[in-house]
C-alpha cells in the first residue's frame, strides 16, 4: 500500500538523480584503491552505509560521517522527534581512543499522516551526517575504523525495527585530506541544507487554547511562508496532528499551535520551545522563549495565494488578492448593489419594501427611514469586519460568513428570523406603539430605530452570501492592513444600501409606488412568509451544524417563543383596553428565560471546531442523483489529477444559499452527469458549514475569504481555473470539457 | 403555565450535564466496548477502582518486546493488588493486530499468557479515539477518582529490543505504586513509543 507522505520538500530529490549513475562508480570506486571504505549492509526495507565527506582525517580536525539510509519504495525512517508515533534512528557508535561523535545533524523530516496521527518521517535516500572529533595525537599514515551500531524503526503499514552494524576505514593524513568522491558532494549537501539557527528571535505565548509561535528576522522578511511548519524537537510540547494556521507579518510569521501536555497539564510550565520551522525549501532552527508575540510578527493574515501569478481565471472580476484599493472599493460597492439580488437577501428586501410603502408619501419621513437603513448597514458591516479582522488576528483561520459558522448564531437568527415573521403577521407589535397596532397602520415598529435594525438584520443574514465581485474584493480586503480592510467593506456596505437609500431620497420613485390603504396589511401580512422560510432553513443549517436532539431544542424554543410573543400582543391588547398587563408579560418573560436556556444547551452541544474525525457523512446526497461528490482534501486533488482524471472542486457551505442554489442548478443536470462521466471528472466537495482551518487556508490560497468558490483542475497536473460564483450548467460542462483538453 | 415550566425543567438537567465538559481535560473519559467474551463492559463499572489501560496490536515489535514476560508480569502483579487491566485492541478490520472476534482475541492471550482483566475489541477506534492513543503500547493509569494519573510510554527505553528491559525504568509500575501509597504520581507523562495505533483509514 503506498503512504501519503507530504513531499513538500525534500531535500533528496535531486539526489535520487544521482543515484543512477551510482552502480558504475561504485564498481569503479572498489576495482580502484579507495581512499575511504565501507560496507553497504541491507536490513530488510533499508541499505545502510557509512560513509564520509572527506577522503580522510588530519589530526585535529572533525570530520562528518553519515548514515546512510537508502529506504525501501513507501517505507520510513524517523526524525528525532518520530511525532505521535515510531522511533527516531539511534547510533551507538564504537571508535578508536580519543576519538569522538556528536548528535546527528538531523535533515528536515517530511510529514506523515497515518489515520489521525501525524508522524515526522523520512523517505527515499536520507543521510543523517554525524560529526567525529580526531585527535591531535592521532598517527598520520594509519588507518582507522569507525563502528556505528544503528538501529531504525522503518514502517509502512506495519513497522519492523532494523539493526545493523557498519563500519567505515579512513586513512589519517596530514593536511587537508580532500572531499571524498563519492559522497563529499552529497554530505555537503545534507549539511548545507540542515535546519540552523540564523539568528531569527522567537517568542511562544499561550492565548488560551492556542499555542502561538512568532519568529522574526531578516530571512523571514518578505520570504515565502505558505507552507510554513513547525517541528517541534519535544514530542510533549504541542499536538503533531492539527493544522498550523500561519499569520503572515512584516518581519516574520505567528503560527497557531495546539498546546501539547508541556503546556496544559506539566506543573513546570516551559521556558523554552526549541524546534524547526520549515518553509518552502529552507528550513531554520528556532528556540523560542515565552514572552508578548510582537506585532510586526503579524497583522497580514494568512499567506496569499502562493502561485497568485500562474493562475488561469475564467472571470477576470474575481482576480484575487492582486487588486488594487480603488478598483477593491470599486468592486465592493459593486458586490454590495448585486448582494441585493442574492437569493438570501430576498426575505429583508420584502421586510424592507413593506415598511417602505407604508411611508411612501411622507418623504420627510421616508428620508429619515433611509437614511437609518443606511447607518444600520454601515454600522453592522464595519462591526463584522472588525469583529473578522481582530479574530483572524488572534490566528483563528476563520472568513466572511464566519458568524454563521456558530450554531449560537444561528440559532438566535432563527429565533430572530420567526420573532421578526411573527411581527408581520401581527401577532404583536414592536416597542409601545400600541395606539398603531389599534388603529391598525401597520408602522408599528418601522421608526428610526426599525430601519436601523432591518439594515443590521439584513447584514447579518446577507453577509455570507458573497456576490460576483465581492468575493476578489473581500479576498484583497482580508490580506491588508485593518484600516484598507475596512474601506473595502465601507465600499461594500454603501452599496449593499444604496438602492434603498436612493429609492427614499428620488421624489420620482416613490410617487410611482401606490397609495397607502388596507391593501398594505395584507402585504405585509403576505410577506411575513419569506421570513418564515428563512427561520425554517437557519434551523435546517442549525441542525447540519449540531444534530437531533439540538434541533429538536430549538424547535421547543420556537414554539416557547411564539406563545410568548402572542401574550405579549396578548397584553399590548389588553393595555389598549386599559386592562392590565402584568400577567401576560410576566408570563411572557418566564418563557423568554426557557428559549435563552434551550438555545443556550442546544448551541452547546457540539464543538463549533471540526473534530478530527468529523462524523458527518461526505455531503453526497445534496448534490442530487447521479453526481455524487466526494470529501475534498488537497492531497485528494493531487491524486486524481495524478490518476488523470479532471477534478472539479465545489467550496461549500449549508448557510450559503448561493452555492446550494448553484448546487440545486448547475451541478445536478443529467447532461452534467453524462459530461463528468464522458470526460472522466470527479467532483469534490469542501464542505465550510463548521469551522475548517484547511478549507480556509485553500479559499485564502485562491485570493478569497468566503464561499462559493468553484474551481476546476485538468488531468495530470497544473494550476486550477476559477468558475465565476454564479453557475449555468452550459458553464460548467464547457470548463469541464476545457480541462480534460489539457 | 405549567407547560413553560416542564420544558425549562426539560433544559435544565442537560445543561448541568454540559458543565462538567467544563472541567480539567484530566479526566479519564468513558467508553463502552465488547470485551474478549462478548460482554459490553464500561469503564463506569469499575468506578473506585485502579483502571490501567494497555493499547495492544499484538504484530507490532514493540508489543512482542514487552510480551516477552514484561507485561505479564506487569499485569499479573496489578490485578493480583486490585487493579482493573484493560488491553485494548483499536487495530481497524484489515490491519495489524486486528481480532476478527474474541475467540482470535483469546488465543493470543492464552498464547502469551496475558493476564489483563479483560481484553476490549474497539475495531472501529472509538475507545482509542477518545483516548487519543497513539501507539502500541501507549499505556494510561487511571486512579479511584477517574483521573488519568499517568499516560504515555510503558517505560523510559524506546526501544524494540528485550535486553533493554533490563535498564529500563517502567513508568506504569511506578505510576501504580504511587496511586497505592496515596502519592501524586511522580511522572505523569511521557512521550509513548511504538507502532502507530492502526486506526481505520480516514
Amino acid at each position: 500500500m503506498c503512504r501519503a507522505l507530504d513531499l513538500a520538500w525534500n531535500p533528496f530529490m535531486s539526489l535520487r538523480k544521482l543515484f543512477a549513475v551510482v552502480p558504475a562508480l561504485m564498481v569503479a570506486l572498489f576495482l580502484g584503491a579507495p581512499p575511504a571504505k565501507a560496507d553497504p549492509v541491507h536490513t530488510g526495507h533499508i541499505e545502510v552505509e557509512l560513509v564520509s565527506q572527506e577522503a580522510g582525517v588530519a589530526p585535529g580536525s572533525t570530520v562528518y560521517v553519515a548514515l546512510s539510509q537508502k529506504i525501501q519504495s513507501g517505507w520510513h525512517t524517523y526524525w528525532r522527534n518520530p511525532g505521535d508515533a515510531g522511533d527516531a534512528t539511534r547510533i551507538v557508535w564504537t571508535l578508536p581512543a580519543g576519538w569522538t561523535a556528536g548528535d546527528i545533524v538531523w535533515p528536515t523530516p517530511e510529514k506523515s499522516r497515518v489515520g489521525p496521527l501525524l508522524d515526522f518521517a523520512y523517505t527515499g535516500d536520507v543521510l543523517l551526517p554525524v560529526p567525529i572529533s580526531v585527535p591531535a595525537n592521532a598517527q598520520v599514515g594509519s588507518v582507522v575504523t569507525l563502528k556505528a551500531a544503528a538501529a531504525f524503526l522503518v514502517c509502512e503499514q506495519v513497522c519492523v525495527p532494523e539493526d545493523a552494524v557498519v563500519t567505515l576505514t579512513l586513512p589519517v593524513v596530514a593536511g587537508m585530506p580532500g572531499t571524498d568522491p563519492k559522497w563529499g558532494a552529497k554530505v555537503a549537501e545534507t549539511l548545507a541544507k540542515a535546519p540552523k539557527p540564523a539568528g531569527l528571535k522567537a517568542v511562544f505565548q499561550l492565548q488560551g487554547s492556542v499555542l502561538k509561535l512568532a519568529v522574526t528576522g531578516a530571512p523571514l522578511k518578505g520570504a515565502d511562508v505558505s507552507g510554513a511548519f513547525f517541528y517541534p524537537y519535544s514530542g510533549k510540547a504541542i499536538e503533531h496532528p492539527p493544522e498550523q494556521a500561519i499569520e503572515r507579518g512584516p518581519e516574520g510569521l505567528t503560527l497557531s499551535l495546539t498546546p501539547g501536555y508541556d503546556f496544559t497539564q506539566a506543573e513546570q510550565k516551559p521556558t523554552e520551545l526549541s524546534g524547526v520551522l520549515a518553509l518552502n525549501g529552507v528550513a531554520y532552527e528556532v528556540t523560542a522563549t515565552p514572552g508578548t508575540i510582537p506585532a510586526e510578527a503579524g497583522g497580514l493574515g494568512a499567506p496569499p495565494a502562493a502561485p497568485a501569478k500562474a493562475r488561469g481565471t475564467a472571470n477576470s472580476a474575481d482576480g484575487g488578492a492582486s487588486l488594487g484599493l480603488p478598483l477593491a472599493v470599486a468592486f465592493a460597492f459593486l458586490g454590495g448593489l448585486i448582494l441585493n439580488l442574492m437569493p438570501c437577501v430576498f426575505p429583508i428586501l420584502s421586510m424592507k419594501a413593506a415598511s417602505l410603502t407604508a411611508h411612501a408619501h411622507d418623504a420627510g419621513k421616508t428620508r429619515v427611514q433611509g437614511l437609518a437603513f443606511l447607518v444600520g448597514v454601515v454600522v453592522t458591516f464595519l462591526a463584522l469586519a472588525g469583529l473578522l479582522i481582530a479574530v483572524r488576528a488572534g490566528g483563528a483561520a476563520v472568513g466572511w460568513g464566519f458568524q454563521l459558522q456558530s450554531p449560537a448564531v444561528v440559532a438566535g437568527l432563527a429565533l430572530l428570523m420567526l420573532l421578526v415573521a411573527l411581527n408581520m403577521s401581527g401577532v404583536f407589535e414592536v416597542g409601545a406603539s400600541v395606539q398603531n397596532a389599534a388603529s391598525g397602520a401597520g408602522a408599528g415598529g418601522d421608526g428610526v430605530a426599525g430601519s436601523f435594525l432591518t439594515g443590521a438584520l439584513a447584514v447579518l443574514v446577507a453577509a455570507p452570501c458573497t456576490a460576483p465581485f465581492m468575493a476578489g474584493a473581500l479576498g484583497y480586503a482580508l490580506t491588508q492592513p485593518p484600516l484598507l480592510s475596512l474601506a473595502v467593506f465601507l465600499g461594500l456596505a454603501l452599496g449593499f444600501a444604496a438602492p434603498f437609500v436612493l429609492l427614499a431620497f428620488i421624489p420620482g420613485l416613490l410617487g410611482r409606488l401606490p397609495r397607502p390603504g388596507p391593501w398594505m396589511d395584507v402585504l405585509k401580512k403576505g410577506l411575513a412568509f419569506p421570513m418564515y422560510a428563512t427561520a425554517a432553513w437557519l434551523a435546517w443549517v442549525f441542525s447540519q451544524q449540531t444534530g437531533p436532539i439540538p434541533l429538536a431544542m430549538i424547535f421547543a424554543a420556537a414554539v416557547l417563543i411564539a406563545f410568548a410573543a402572542w401574550l405579549y400582543g396578548l397584553a399590548q391588547a389588553r393595555g389598549a383596553l386599559g386592562k392590565s398587563q402584568v400577567a401576560p408579560l410576566v408570563i411572557a418573560l418566564v418563557s423568554l428565560a426557557g428559549v435563552i436556556a434551550l438555545v443556550w444547551v442546544a448551541a452547546r452541544g457540539e464543538p463549533q471546531v471540526t473534530p478530527l474525525h468529523d462524523e458527518r457523512p461526505p455531503a453526497s446526497s445534496a448534490a442530487g442523483p447521479g453526481l455524487a461528490a466526494e470529501a475534498w482534501s488537497p492531497e485528494k486533488v493531487k491524486a486524481l489529477q495524478a490518476q488523470g482524471k479532471v477534478v472539479m472542486v465545489d467550496f461549500t457551505a449549508d448557510w450559503c444559499v448561493t452555492c446550494k442554489v448553484n448546487e440545486g442548478t448547475a451541478l445536478k443536470g443529467q447532461r452534467l452527469v453524462d459530461a463528468f462521466k464522458a470526460h472522466d471528472a470527479v467532483l469534490l466537495r469542501a464542505d465550510w458549514t463548521k469551522r475548517d482551518a484547511t478549507i480556509a487556508a485553500a479559499l485564502a490560497e485562491h485570493g478569497r475569504a468566503g464561499v462559493p468558490l468553484y474551481l476546476v483542475y485538468p488531468k495530470g497536473s497544473g494550476e486550477p481555473v476559477v468558475l465565476p460564483q454564479l453557475l449555468t450548467e452550459g458553464l460548467v460542462i464547457e470548463a469541464i470539457e476545457k480541462a480534460a483538453k489539457g | 403555565m405549567p407547560i413553560t415550566r416542564r420544558l425549562v425543567a426539560a433544559g435544565l438537567p442537560a445543561l448541568m450535564l454540559a458543565i462538567p465538559s467544563l472541567a480539567h481535560a484530566k479526566a479519564a473519559p468513558a467508553f463502552t466496548a465488547v470485551d474478549v467474551d462478548g460482554k459490553t463492559r464500561s469503564l463506569s463499572e469499575f468506578k473506585g477502582k485502579v483502571v490501567v489501560l494497555e493499547w495492544v496490536n499484538e504484530g507490532c515489535p514493540y508489543v512482542r518486546k514487552h510480551y516477552s514476560g514484561n507485561m505479564q508480569g506487569l499485569q499479573q502483579a496489578a490485578t493480583a493488588d486490585g487493579v482493573v487491566w484493560l488491553t485494548i485492541a483499536s487495530s481497524a478490520p484489515g490491519k495489524q493486530g486486528y481480532f476478527p472476534d474474541g475467540a482470535a482475541a483469546r488465543t493470543w492471550m492464552n498464547a502469551k499468557g496475558a493476564k489483563p482483566t479483560t481484553l476490549l475489541l474497539d475495531p472501529q477506534g472509538t475507545v482509542a479515539t477518545a483516548y487519543k492513543a497513539k501507539t502500541t503500547p501507549h499505556m494510561f493509569v487511571i486512579d479511584r477518582d477517574g483521573q488519568i494519573v499517568y499516560e504515555g510510554a510503558i517505560d523510559d527505553t524506546p526501544s524494540a529490543k528485550v535486553e533493554d528491559l533490563k535498564t529500563a525504568k517502567n513508568y506504569v509500575a511506578a505510576a501504580l505504586n504511587d496511586v497505592k501509597a496515596g502519592r501524586k504520581v511522580a511522572v505523569a507523562y511521557s512521550q509513548p513509543y511504538g507502532c502507530s495505533v492502526k486506526y481505520k483509514d480516514a
